[in-house]
């Protein structure tokens, strides 16, 4: 399992984009990251509720109690227009850094 | 079950109380259940999907971080107004004085002109500090 600081650096994009495509509450996202990365990265749920907390004081995403489930109601999250806006700055800016750090990363070392 | 809500007690404990702690502390209870009959649901027993739902939650830290700088900010709001209304009203006062003093003891000359703009200055800096935390 990959616990690196560059994954860390980008929770947050990486948590808008499975809120915005659509509504989901904690659980099904740590379930949802574990299975598209094929368990290669798990999210702890500490840290995802730590994000969560951060992404609404900001306003990029907004919650609502849902349907009551096991020992409670779910707390499902929704993307807020501030959210998407943010979520394309974040792609853009991911594509112009990986286009840099490849300059040195993926070049072969001219001798 | 009580384990988990034990658990998410005794997680919390250190941090100070407030609504946003109460409910961030029963989402984590739900979605932890969620997780422990899912575990259980492949094959584990009650107290082994316990364990592992418990470990896996990983460091409070973060939380904690993120509750205590929600906290502050308020507070800093409501003190911020309060301290505005203050500044606003001594100002007025010490303002009134000075006129009072001037006209009384020498109305030919208007000094407290002066002392006023040195004590416009204090409600000024407050209403901007106010409107940084509004």
């Amino acid at each position: 399992m990959i616990s690196s600081d560059i994954i860390r650096g980008h929770l947050d994009p990486i948590i808008l984009r499975l809120i915005m495509e659509k509504d989901r509450y904690g659980y099904e996202i740590s379930k949802e990251i574990s299975k598209r990365t094929s368990d290669r990265f798990q999210i702890k749920e500490a840290t995802l509720y730590a994000v969560f907390q951060r992404l609404e004081k900001k306003e990029l995403i907004s919650s609502y109690e849902g349907d009551v489930s096991l020992g409670g109601k779910r707390r499902y999250y929704a993307i807020t227009p501030l959210g998407r806006a943010f979520f394309k700055e974040e792609v853009e800016e991911w594509r112009k850094t990986k286009e840099i750090i490849d300059i040195f990363m993926e070049k072969e070392v001219e001798l | 079950m009580k384990t988990i809500q034990a658990h998410v007690d005794a997680l919390f404990r250190e941090i100070p109380d407030s609504a946003r702690k109460e409910s961030l502390k029963q989402e984590i209870v739900q979605n932890l259940q969620e997780k422990v009959s899912d575990l259980m649901a492949q094959g584990k027993t009650e107290e082994d999907a316990i364990n592992r739902a418990i470990v896996e939650f990983g460091d409070i830290g973060d939380i904690r971080e993120e509750l205590r700088a929600q906290q502050q900010m308020p507070l800093m709001k409501t003190n911020a107004g309060q301290q505005l209304c203050f500044s606003i009203a001594g100002s007025l006062l010490i303002i009134a004085l000075m006129i009072f003093i001037n006209l009384y003891a020498a109305p030919d000359f208007l000094w407290c002109i002066f002392p006023i703009f040195a004590v416009l200055w204090w409600p000024l800096a407050m209403y901007f500090r106010w409107r940084k935390y509004r």
